[in-house]
C-alpha cells in the first residue's frame, strides 16, 4: 500500500523534502508522530552567560524541575542538542561563537531568547552589547523578563512546544538552512540599525553628569545617537 | 589483558590504601613512546563550556595531560557597566550593580550604596545598618551554595547541586518577598533601603537559618570525607601565601593559603566588629582548603545572622535627609511640596558633593572595592568596580600550571569566579 | 623647589587639600605621607584627604616605580597589598589619573597614590615588577583608555576583542554606543577567522608542536602499545 496521492498533484515539479505536495491524511499522522517525539524531550542546548544562566539553572533544578519535558540532559554538544536557550547577554565577543553554535546544530532545531538582554540588548545599550540575538540567529520564541522566572522560562519551551506541534514535514522550509548564510548575521544591516536604535527612555538616558542642568548634552558625539 | 601499574608521582602526595601503602594508579608509562616527547598540543575550553563558570576561554598547552600554560581570555560578557554607570543617576546605578555578581546581589547593592553614602557622608539609620547586614550574610550564604553546587558538579557529585539549589530556592523566596525579584534584587537606595522588611519576614529567616545547618550537614557527609573528593582537590592548585597576597588574591582564596585577611575583621564597616564570629584561614592553600574555608564560612555566616536578627533594632529604614530620600507615596499624593521634592529627587537625581571615595566590603568572592568619583553633578564620573574575581582569576594560570587537564576544571570551579564581575 | 601641578589640575575634586610644604609642622595625617614626602620630597605633588578619611597622594608619574617601589618593599611601609589599579578620565581635556590603591597586610593601612597623565602623552611605567596584580589589572587600563604601560610583558586588550578599531571605550569622547553603526559592529563581529581568536603566543605551541620531531603530527597519532591502561582521572 503505497502513498495516497492526491489528484493533480503529479504534474507539480517535485519539491525538496520528504513528502512533495500538501499534506493527506497519512502524512498528517506522521507528523503527529514526529512532533510529539520531537516535543517531548527537546535537549537544550545551555548558552547560558550571565544572571538568566542562574535562572535556567533554577529551572533544571529541583524545584521547577524541566525534566518533566525530557529536558533534563543538557547537552553541552550543539551536536547532540535541539533547542538553543540563549540565557544571559551576548556581547560582540560572544557573537560569532553563539553563531557557531547555532550552526552546529543538526535540524531540526529552535531557539528561545530568553530574558531582556537576549531579546533585545536589555538595559545594556552599549557598545559592546548585541542588541537582541535575533539579530545573529533565527529565533523562535522570546522570554521576556529580567530575569525571567523559571517558570516563564517553562512557558517559553511550552510555546515551543506548541510550534512544534504546528509544523509539519510536508513544509520544508521550516526546517530548510540556506548554507550561504553559516557564520553570517541573521538580519540584513539595515534591519539591524533599525531595530537597535534606541527607544523610550534610552533616548534620554545619554546625559554624561552635567554639573547643572538636566538638558544640556555634554558630549555632543552622543547627540545623534 | 595485562596491565602493568607504574607508581608515577604526579606532583602531589600519593593517597594511602588501606594496607598503609601508597595506592598504585595504572598510567600510561611515559619513557616507552620516545617520540611522543615534547609535543604539545594546544586545547581551547570554552567560551561556551559547562564547566568554566561563565563565559571564560581557557587556552591550554598541554604536553601529554600535564598543563605546561595556561592562558585565559576574557572579555565575553563586558557590558560596560562603568561606562553605562556615567550616565545613570546615582540610584539608578543599583539596578546594574545586581548584574554584576548575580550570584550575590545584594552584597553589591549594599557596597555601592555604602560607597555612595560614604562619599556624601550619610549615616544611615541603625535598623539600616543591620538590615544591611542581614543581607549580605544571607548573599554570602546563597553565593557560597551556588558555588557548593557547580563545583560538586563540575567534579562529579551531581547530588550535591540539586541539594544546594533546593537551600537557594529558600533564600530566593527570601528575596522575593522583601524585594521582589529573585536575583536582580536592586534592594538599596542611596541612604536606606528600597522598603522595610515584611511581616514575618525575620521568621522566615530564622527559620531558614534553623533549618539550614542539617543540609549542610548533610553535604558534608557526602563530601568532606569522601576519597574521590579529596583525591580531587587536596594538593591540586597550590598557591603559596606570599604568591596569593603578591597576586591579589582575596577572599577565601586568599585565606585557603594561610592569611588571615578579610575585610570585615581588617577595617570593619557597619559594627562587624561587635559581631561574635570566626574567619575560617586554611593552612596548604589548595582546592580542599578553600572548599573547607567556604563551607565554615557558611556556618559563620549563619552565627552572624542570628545574632543580627537579635539586635535588629525597630526605627526607620531610611534616612531623614530629604536630599536624598523619597517622601512617602501618600504625603506625594495629597501634598504639593511632597510632590515637587519627589519630582525633584527623581527627575534630576540626588546630588553627590564633588570628590570621591573608596568603600571595600567581604564579599563572598573577595575583597569588592566600589570607587565613586562624583564631579558635583546627579551622575558619577567614574565608577570603578574593583571585582574580586577579576584579579582571583588572574592567578589562574600560575595555579593550574603542572597539573593534569581534569584539574585546571576543579581549580578553575575552586576559584569561585562569576564573569558578569570579572567582564564588567 | 615644590613643582606644583596645581594649575594643569582643574579636576573639580575637593577635598581636603594638604599643601605641599606645609608638612612639617602639621602632620598630615597619615604616616606614609610623612614618610613619602621626607623621602621623595619634591616627587610629592599633592596630598589631599577624600571622604573623611581618605589619604590621596598624588606623585610625579616619571617615578611611580621608585616610589611604588619603596612603598612596598620599606618594612615601617610594606604595602604588599595592590588592592585596585584603574584610571579615571574626567573628560574636557584635563589629564588621566592612574590611581593605585595599596593596602599593607602588616599594618593594616590603606592609601591611594595617583599618578596624572596629560593627554597627549598617555605612557607610565609597569608596576607589575612590584605586584602580579598589576598585570591583568593594567590591561584593562590599557583597553579601556588607552594608557601604555611601559614595561609591560604582554599588553594588549583584555575586555574588548583584540581587534577592537573604536578607540578606548572609557574616555568621556567615546560615546556610548560606540563608534560604529550596530550593522557594522556585528558585521566586524562576525568576521572573525581562527587566526583572529588565537593570540601569537598560542599559535607559536602549535607550530612549535609540529617542528619538534619529524614525524607526522597530524590526527594525533596514537601508540599502538598494548600496555596501554587508563589514565589518573578520577
Amino acid at each position: 500500500m503505497g502513498l495516497i496521492q492526491l489528484k493533480g498533484r503529479q504534474e507539480r515539479a517535485v519539491q525538496p523534502g520528504i513528502f512533495p505536495g500538501g499534506p493527506a491524511w497519512l502524512t498528517t499522522k506522521l507528523d503527529f508522530v514526529v512532533n510529539w517525539a520531537r516535543r517531548n524531550s527537546l535537549w537544550p542546548m545551555p548558552f547560558g552567560t550571565a544572571c538568566c544562566a542562574i535562572e535556567m539553572m533554577a529551572a533544571a533544578a529541583s524545584k521547577y524541575d524541566i525534566a518533566r519535558f525530557g529536558m533534563e540532559r543538557m547537552s553541552f554538544s550543539p551536536r547532540q542538542a535541539d533547542l538553543l536557550i540563549c540565557a544571559g547577554r551576548v556581547t560582540y565577543k560572544m557573537a560569532p561563537v553563539l553563531r557557531r553554535i547555532w550552526d552546529q546544530m543538526p535540524q531540526p532545531k529552535w531557539a528561545i531568547a530568553m530574558g531582556a538582554c537576549a531579546s533585545s540588548g536589555g538595559v545594556f545599550d552599549v557598545y559592546s552589547m548585541v542588541q537582541g540575538i535575533d539579530t545573529i540567529i533565527p529565533v523562535d520564541v522570546y522570554v521576556p523578563g529580567c530575569p525571567p522566572r523559571p517558570e516563564g522560562l517553562i512557558y517559553g519551551i511550552l510555546l515551543v512546544h506548541e510550534k512544534i506541534r504546528g509544523e509539519s514535514l510536508t513544509r520544508p522550509e521550516l526546517r530548510a538552512e540556506d548554507p550561504e548564510r553559516v557564520g553570517k548575521a541573521n538580519k540584513l544591516p539595515e534591519v539591524i540599525d533599525q531595530v537597535a536604535l534606541p527607544f523610550g527612555n534610552s533616548t534620554s538616558q545619554n546625559r554624561v553628569s552635567g554639573l547643572v542642568s538636566t538638558a544640556a548634552v555634554a558630549r555632543p558625539l552622543d547627540r545623534k545617537s | 589483558m595485562k596491565t602493568r601499574t607504574v607508581e608515577y608521582v604526579v606532583g602531589r602526595n600519593p593517597e594511602l590504601g588501606m594496607d598503609g601503602r601508597p595506592v598504585q594508579v595504572p598510567v600510561f608509562p611515559v619513557g616507552v613512546e620516545p617520540e611522543l616527547q615534547g609535543e604539545r598540543m594546544l586545547i581551547n575550553i570554552g567560551p561556551q563550556h559547562p564547566a568554566t563558570h561563565g563565559v571564560l576561554r581557557l587556552v591550554l598547552e598541554l604536553d601529554g595531560e600535564t598543563v605546561v600554560r595556561c592562558i585565559p581570555h576574557i572579555g565575553y560578557l563586558h557590558s560596560s557597566f562603568e561606562k553605562l554607570g556615567e550616565y545613570r543617576t546615582w540610584n539608578q546605578i543599583v539596578p546594574l550593580t545586581d548584574r554584576m555578581d548575580y550570584l550575590a546581589p545584594l552584597i553589591y547593592n549594599c557596597a555601592y550604596a555604602m560607597a555612595v553614602e560614604k562619599l556624601m557622608g550619610i549615616e544611615v539609620t541603625e535598623r539600616c545598618k543591620v538590615v544591611r547586614v542581614i543581607c549580605m550574610e544571607l548573599d554570602r550564604i546563597f553565593s557560597h551554595l551556588l558555588w557548593l553546587g557547580t563545583t560538586a558538579m563540575d567534579i562529579g557529585a551531581t547530588t550535591v547541586f540539586l541539594y544546594a539549589f533546593q537551600e537557594r530556592e529558600r533564600i530566593y523566596s527570601l528575596h522575593e518577598s522583601f524585594t521582589g525579584a529573585r536575583i536582580t534584587t536592586s534592594a538599596t537606595r542611596i541612604g536606606g533601603m528600597l522598603a522595610d522588611l515584611p511581616e514575618g519576614w525575620t521568621d522566615q529567616l530564622r527559620h531558614f537559618l534553623d533549618t539550614f545547618p542539617e543540609t549542610l550537614d548533610e553535604i558534608e557527609t557526602l563530601l568532606t570525607n569522601n576519597q574521590i573528593w579529596i583525591g580531587r582537590t587536596k594538593d591540586v592548585g597550590v598557591i603559596s601565601a606570599e604568591d596569593a597576597i603578591n597576586m591579589g588574591l582575596t577572599g577565601p582564596n586568599l585565606r585557603a593559603s594561610g592569611v588571615p585577611y578579610d575585610v570585615r575583621k581588617d577595617r570593619p564597616y557597619y559594627d562587624y566588629d561587635t559581631y561574635d564570629f570566626d574567619v575560617p584561614v586554611g593552612e596548604h592553600g589548595d582546592c580542599y582548603d578553600r572548599y573547607l574555608v567556604r563551607m565554615e564560612e557558611m556556618r559563620q555566616s549563619v552565627r552572624i545572622l542570628k545574632q543580627a536578627l537579635d539586635r535588629l533594632p525597630d526605627g526607620p529604614i531610611n534616612v531623614d535627609d530629604p536630599r536624598v530620600i523619597l517622601p512617602p507615596k501618600a504625603d506625594v499624593m495629597s501634598d504639593m511640596e511632597s510632590m515637587i521634592h519627589h519630582f525633584k529627587v527623581v527627575m534630576e537625581g540626588i546630588k553627590a558633593p564633588p570628590g570621591e571615595s573608596w568603600f571595600s566590603v567581604e564579599s563572598s568572592k573577595g575583597e569588592l572595592g566600589m570607587y565613586v568619583v562624583s564631579d558635583g553633578g546627579s551622575k558619577p564620573v567614574r565608577w570603578r568596580v574593583r571585582g574580586p574575581s577579576f584579579i582571583n582569576l588572574s592567578a589562574l594560570p600560575k595555579m593550574v600550571e603542572g597539573h593534569l587537564l581534569s584539574d585546571v576544571i576543579a581549580i578553575n570551579a575552586s576559584l569561585d569566579i562569576v564573569l558578569g564581575e570579572i567582564d564588567r | 623647589m615644590a613643582e606644583r601641578v596645581e594649575e594643569a589640575r582643574e579636576t573639580p575634586v575637593e577635598g581636603e587639600a594638604v599643601g605641599v610644604g606645609e608638612g612639617a609642622a602639621t602632620g598630615s595625617g597619615h604616616p606614609s605621607v610623612d614618610a613619602l614626602r621626607e623621602r621623595f620630597g619634591s616627587a610629592i605633588l599633592h596630598h589631599e584627604v577624600q571622604a573623611g578619611d581618605e589619604h590621596v597622594v598624588f606623585i610625579v608619574p616619571e617615578r611611580n616605580v621608585e616610589i611604588l617601589g619603596w612603598l612596598k618593599d620599606e618594612p615601617t611601609q610594606a604595602y604588599d597589598f595592590l588592592k585596585d589599579l584603574t584610571a579615571v578620565d574626567y573628560g574636557g581635556g584635563r589629564p588621566l589619573q592612574v590611581v593605585y590603591q595599596l593596602w599593607s597586610m602588616a599594618h593594616r593601612r590603606e592609601l591611594r597614590v595617583k599618578a596624572e597623565l596629560p593627554l597627549d602623552a598617555l605612557e607610565i611605567d609597569s608596576v607589575v615588577g612590584l605586584w602580579a596584580a598589576a598585570d591583568w589589572l593594567e590591561r584593562e587600563v590599557y583597553d579601556m583608555f588607552g594608557i601604555r604601560f611601559r614595561g609591560h610583558p604582554d599588553l594588549r586588550r583584555i575586555l574588548m576583542p583584540d581587534n577592537y578599531e573604536e578607540g578606548h571605550p572609557l574616555r568621556k569622547d567615546f560615546p556610548l554606543r560606540g563608534r560604529f553603526s550596530r550593522a557594522e559592529q556585528t558585521r566586524r563581529a562576525l568576521a572573525v577567522s581562527v587566526e583572529d581568536v588565537y593570540i601569537p603566543q598560542e599559535l607559536e605551541i602549535v607550530a612549535i608542536g609540529s617542528r619538534q620531531d619529524g614525524t607526522d603530527q597530524s590526527a594525533g597519532a596514537l601508540p599502538s602499545t598494548p600496555e596501554r591502561a587508563g589514565g589518573s582521572e578520577a
